[in-house]
């Protein structure tokens, strides 16, 4: 019984895969992608501030719905506020590097 | 499952839950009620739970990252109120106005203290599915904790 060796034509990838099908996004800068996720913490902010005024209103949202969504909007702020602070300390350090 | 997943499992339980302390209360509130829309005796309703399906997009990103593990994990949703089928009680009072020729009056099958044993029920799932909120609150705040 003969084995066959690994022939070089075999493909690689799994068949279900298809080579370079999508193109890789655009690399965005750091503004960029800071904005992006300013503007996502936002977004939450203004949910929440729509589904209290409804509520206060009584136009039917569920009061369960309207707590989550303020609690959603205060865990991105307090993530954001980490970051920042991460990054200011990270600027601090190098601003006050010694040579 | 993304930052905010167990938020919007817990939040489809509170408002299944909730809706179930409706129709317990609705079934106690009519629990004498003979006159309906549809006509006859009011109906006692229950409601029915069905795990929330995955979108297919979900199912098929698990599929594909592990194979033949469990399906991610969804809320609930009550998907209908249907209506007991069992027969009205008949009560024996021939001055009542919805009385038949007979003199009985069909009562709603209604037992006040089931209803009210099923609205302890709901209100304690949710109490419990409220915790469950406070916990992945508390998940991620120890998570932030962590940049500190």
């Amino acid at each position: 019984m003969s084995i066959n060796g690994v022939s070089p034509n075999l493909p690689v990838s799994p068949p279900g895969w298809r080579q370079s099908a999508i193109p890789l996004p655009p690399s965005s800068s750091f503004g960029e992608t800071l904005r992006e996720a300013v503007s996502a913490v936002d977004n939450l902010n203004q949910d929440a501030g729509y589904k209290v005024t409804s509520l206060v209103e009584g136009d039917g949202v569920d009061v369960h719905d309207a707590m989550i969504a303020v609690e959603k909007a205060d865990l991105a702020f307090q993530l954001m506020l980490q970051l920042r602070n991460k990054v200011v300390q990270a600027y601090q350090q190098i601003a006050g590097m010694q040579f | 499952m993304n930052l905010f997943g167990l938020f919007q499992i817990s939040g489809s339980a509170l408002a299944a839950e909730r809706l179930r302390a409706e129709v317990a209360t609705s079934n106690l509130a009519n629990a004498d009620t003979t006159r309906t829309a549809e006509g006859g005796p009011y109906r006692r309703r229950v409601v029915v739970f069905n795990s929330q399906p995955n979108s297919q997009f979900r199912l098929l990103l698990a599929n594909t990252l592990s194979a033949g593990a469990a399906p991610p994990a969804g809320g609930v949703r009550v998907t209908q109120v249907v209506e007991d089928p069992s027969p009205p009680q008949r009560r024996y009072e021939p001055g009542h106005p919805d009385a038949d020729a007979a003199g009985y009056v069909a009562y709603p099958a209604i037992s006040p203290v089931q209803e009210m044993v099923d609205l302890m029920g709901a209100e304690r799932a949710y109490e419990l599915n409220a915790s469950a909120v406070q916990a992945a609150k508390q998940m991620i705040q120890q998570a932030l904790q962590i940049l500190k």
